[in-house]
């Protein structure tokens, strides 16, 4: 095993030299036999990683703890599915899970069905090639995933109990799909500027391999913030941690493709700016995952300290600087083509707000990141950049952003007249401000709160007033129901309405941020038995506590009823539980969850005579957050589904070169 | 008389002082209180945690727990969290923040952000008033006055589109 396991990554290695070799030169001989026998060394690269991945699904599965990795992650009595989860919960596994989606990825494009005879393949194949070549050289000599001890260990040292949990199943796999997902659209866009040929094609493509990967580097941040909330006991989702920012930022400037892109595609313009947006958003994936593994930085995320981080780096500036080399070299093919701007209040405009407000945030996040280095570079003093910098110094760049998405569906295109403005924003605007007045009727005083609430209000007028207007066309020209025209008119425009409920999505994350930030309450008390602690409208009754085992694991819990308003809502078991093969216990909190708000139990601490504290919190609106969540990846879906009407792939049009 | 009276206010006084101060001191703080909250998490907690001491569980972590005593007896002394900071950092500096300082060096942390975002603005505010000029005198000719006709475009351009297919 331990011979097959390691040749899978070594055999590796070598196809993967082989066929970026060969793809090269079947691209500079335009030989297409080259080309062919670099699209079968894909394929045998995608044996090979996914032999690697079952042999390590495998040996983690059967305990095999003769080799360092089981025995670092994993225990004999952890359940089944989570020794097979324990492949990411580690350096060397998690860049095997990489490498797997990247050739995976490698293979759907350059086998894919659309893309056949097209000759941008052969160059997007060879640059996912040296990208897999840089991961399986990582995997062979530096983050090996199967090396033997010396003795053989009767025990594993088990896995990490926090990563123990429904959320860590899926909260890695969907960030690695995010990450490697964005080294296609990277490669889409070397490939078009080596081809000259960045069109509506190139467009059309790009955009729906971005919008993929935007959707799981979503989906990944989503699960991690959910995982974090119910998991550690903490009660709050996001902390600006280096590695959260590390994937946050990715997620901004591919956001801000995803919007200039559309002036690309209207007017040919912001060429230059698009490729840039590209080449950064994958820059940052591999700057990210430098900050993560290189323990340059201190992270709740703590990877094993190793001089992998170096390697990510060197392997960043590279493609970096090869990217800007070749986008440089096609400098006046792009430069040609820009068009021009009719008036200062478009739609166009408002996307190049819309830019500088992601990036903008991308920037203080990267700023804000690295800034104990640059501090401890100039003045030799690391200081700590943490949770209160980022809130203060994002929040004002990512509501401007919530009003220029509010206002921006709004403004037409080319041009909007000051009639027009006022005829389209009068009845928002009075509508925002008179629930902005109504919130502060009903209690809402904190400004914050207000503007940002204020801010969605328009949104979401504006956003329904987009479906009304469509519908209400719809139906002037086709006479059908209401529901039949709103299904019609979305189905027949995927990406503007895809694009608009991913809006909504966003305006009910936000809601429930503010909400969940600005109205918390907490309370820590320590209560005799059979005392009670009240916060708001609730009342927890401390009705006992005792003591279970369950595996190797001892559980303290207690029983607490909670009653809200003098009505009972159940009885729930806040725990705390003491692992057999890990120092720290963990909480297990109890959440009464509604749309409202959410109780948040948890049982901190306890005394010989049967005191205990708990620490309890009502979090506002957390609901809003996971709904918005959801509704992201429905508008996300909705967008990049392939449809019966437009949204298909257009007729590749560019240059033609022999080899495909 | 009147010295006997001022001597025994005096001792008792001094008698019940300690059970006066006593009873400050022994004010309950709670750790999850707003009040606390805006002092604790000023500071980072070194334990590795990577939390600052107000999320930072003191069942967990020895450094927290007295750092927490610490805290709550400086309020009791009536300090304002700008006092217990000022404090700290003349002990450790300004490491044992959670956000740099808004002095010096670490001013740049908090302002470039925005100097950048503004620098960038005004850059986006030139770029398109140059590509709007270029458009020169040209007689401007939107392609749709107003978001329902756009809207209504694509519809009919949809709708003739589909009708195309069903016959092609």
């Amino acid at each position: 095993m331990y011979l097959f396991a390691n040749a899978t990554i070594y055999i590796g290695l070598a196809i993967a030299i082989y066929s970026l070799l060969i793809m090269t030169l079947g691209i500079s001989t335009k030989n297409q036999k080259f080309v062919n026998s670099g699209k079968g060394g894909l394929i045998a690269l995608l044996v090979c990683s996914s032999l690697a991945m079952l042999s390590l699904f495998y040996l983690l599965a059967t305990s095999q703890f003769q080799y360092e990795y089981v025995h670092d992650y994993t225990s004999s009595e952890l359940p089944i599915i989570y020794k097979l989860t324990a492949l990411w919960a580690g350096n060397a596994g998690s860049l095997l899970l990489w490498t797997f989606f990247l050739t995976l990825y490698t293979f759907m494009i350059a086998l894919s069905r659309k893309l056949k005879g097209n000759p941008m393949v052969p160059y997007i194949s060879a640059i996912l090639l040296a990208n897999a070549v840089f991961f399986f050289f990582i995997l062979g000599f530096v983050a090996k995933p199967f090396i033997l001890l010396d003795e053989i260990p009767i025990e594993g040292k088990g896995l990490n109990p926090m990563l123990q949990n429904p959320g860590m199943i899926i909260h890695p796999v969907t960030l690695y799909l995010g990450y490697v997902g964005l080294a296609i659209p990277f490669a889409f866009a070397m490939a078009a500027l080596i081809l000259k040929n960045v069109d509506d094609f190139w467009i059309k493509m790009t955009r729906r391999w971005t919008i993929i990967a935007w959707l799981f580097l979503s989906l990944g941040n989503i699960f991690g913030g959910q995982w974090a909330y119910v998991e550690l006991g903490w009660g709050g989702y996001w902390a600006w941690d280096p590695v959260e920012n590390a994937s946050f930022m990715p997620w901004l400037t591919a956001t801000a493709f995803l919007h200039s892109v559309m002036i690309q595609e209207r007017k040919n313009m912001l060429k230059i700016w698009n490729i840039s947006l590209i080449i950064v958003s994958y820059a940052l994936t591999l700057f990210g995952t430098f900050l993560v593994r290189s323990g340059v930085l201190t992270s709740v995320h703590a990877f094993a300290n190793s001089n992998l981080g170096l390697y990510f780096l060197i392997f960043m500036g590279v493609a970096v600087i090869g990217a800007l080399y070749v986008l440089m070299s096609r400098y006046n093919l792009l430069k040609r083509s820009a068009g021009e701007f009719n008036s200062f209040v478009s739609k166009e405009s408002s996307f190049l707000i819309n830019n500088l407000l992601l990036v903008g945030a991308a920037f203080a996040v990267f700023w804000g990141t690295i800034f104990p280095l640059v501090s401890e570079a100039v003045r030799g003093t690391k200081v700590t950049v943490g949770l209160p910098f980022f809130n203060k110094v994002e929040a004002p760049i990512l509501l401007s952003m919530m009003f220029i998405m509010a206002v921006c569906p709004l403004l037409a295109w080319q041009k909007s007249t000051v009639k027009n403005l006022r005829k389209n924003f009068m009845i928002p605007a009075i509508l925002a401000i008179l629930a902005m007045i109504l919130m502060v009727v009903l209690g809402i005083q904190k400004a914050w709160a207000v503007i940002g609430y204020g801010v969605i209000s328009l949104l979401l007028i504006t956003h329904f007033l987009e479906f009304y207007r469509g519908v209400k066309a719809r139906r002037k020209m086709t006479k059908e129901s209401p529901l039949v025209a709103l299904y019609r008119l979305m189905i027949r425009n995927r990406r503007r309405y895809g694009g608009y409920i991913v809006h909504l999505g966003i305006a009910f994350i936000t809601m429930g941020i503010i909400g969940s930030q600005n109205y918390d309450l907490q309370t820590m008390k320590t209560v005799d038995l059979g005392k009670s602690i009240e916060l708001k409208d609730y009342r927890i009754n401390y009705d006992r506590l005792d003591q279970k085992k369950e595996g190797i694991n001892d559980i303290v819990y207690a029983d607490v009823t909670v009653f809200k308003n003098g009505k009972k809502l159940g009885t729930y078991q806040p725990e705390k539980v003491f692992y057999g093969n890990w120092e720290q216990p963990s909480s297990e909190v109890a959440i009464i969850s509604s749309l409202k708000e959410d109780l948040y139990i948890v049982l901190s601490a306890w005394e010989d005579d049967g005191k205990a504290t708990f620490v309890v919190k009502v979090n506002p609106m957390m609901n809003w957050l996971w709904i918005g969540s959801f509704m992201i990846v429905i508008g996300a879906l909705f967008a990049v589904w392939n449809g019966k009407y437009g949204n298909v792939t257009p007729r590749y049009t560019g240059v033609r070169k022999e080899v495909s | 008389m009147k010295n006997k009276i001022y001597i025994g206010l005096l001792i008792i006084l001094v008698v019940f002082q300690g059970s006066f101060l006593h009873v400050e001191a022994a004010k309950q703080i709670d750790y999850k209180s707003a009040e606390f909250k805006a002092v604790a998490q000023q500071f980072a907690c070194t334990c590795g945690c990577g939390q600052d001491h107000y999320e930072c569980d003191p069942n967990t972590c020895n450094l927290t727990t007295e750092f927490k005593a610490d805290l709550v007896e400086m309020m009791n002394k009536g300090w304002d969290k700008d006092k217990i900071r000022e404090y700290y950092i003349n002990i450790y500096g300004e490491e044992i923040l959670t956000s740099p300082e808004k002095s010096g060096f670490s001013l740049t942390a908090w302002v470039l952000p925005f100097v950048v975002i503004g620098a960038a603005g005004i850059a986006v505010f030139f770029i398109i008033r140059k590509w709007v000029k270029k458009k020169g005198t040209e007689e401007d000719v939107a392609e749709y006055e107003s978001p329902e006709e756009e809207v209504e475009g694509e519809i009919l351009s949809s709708i003739i589109d589909e009708e195309r297919k069903k016959y092609l």
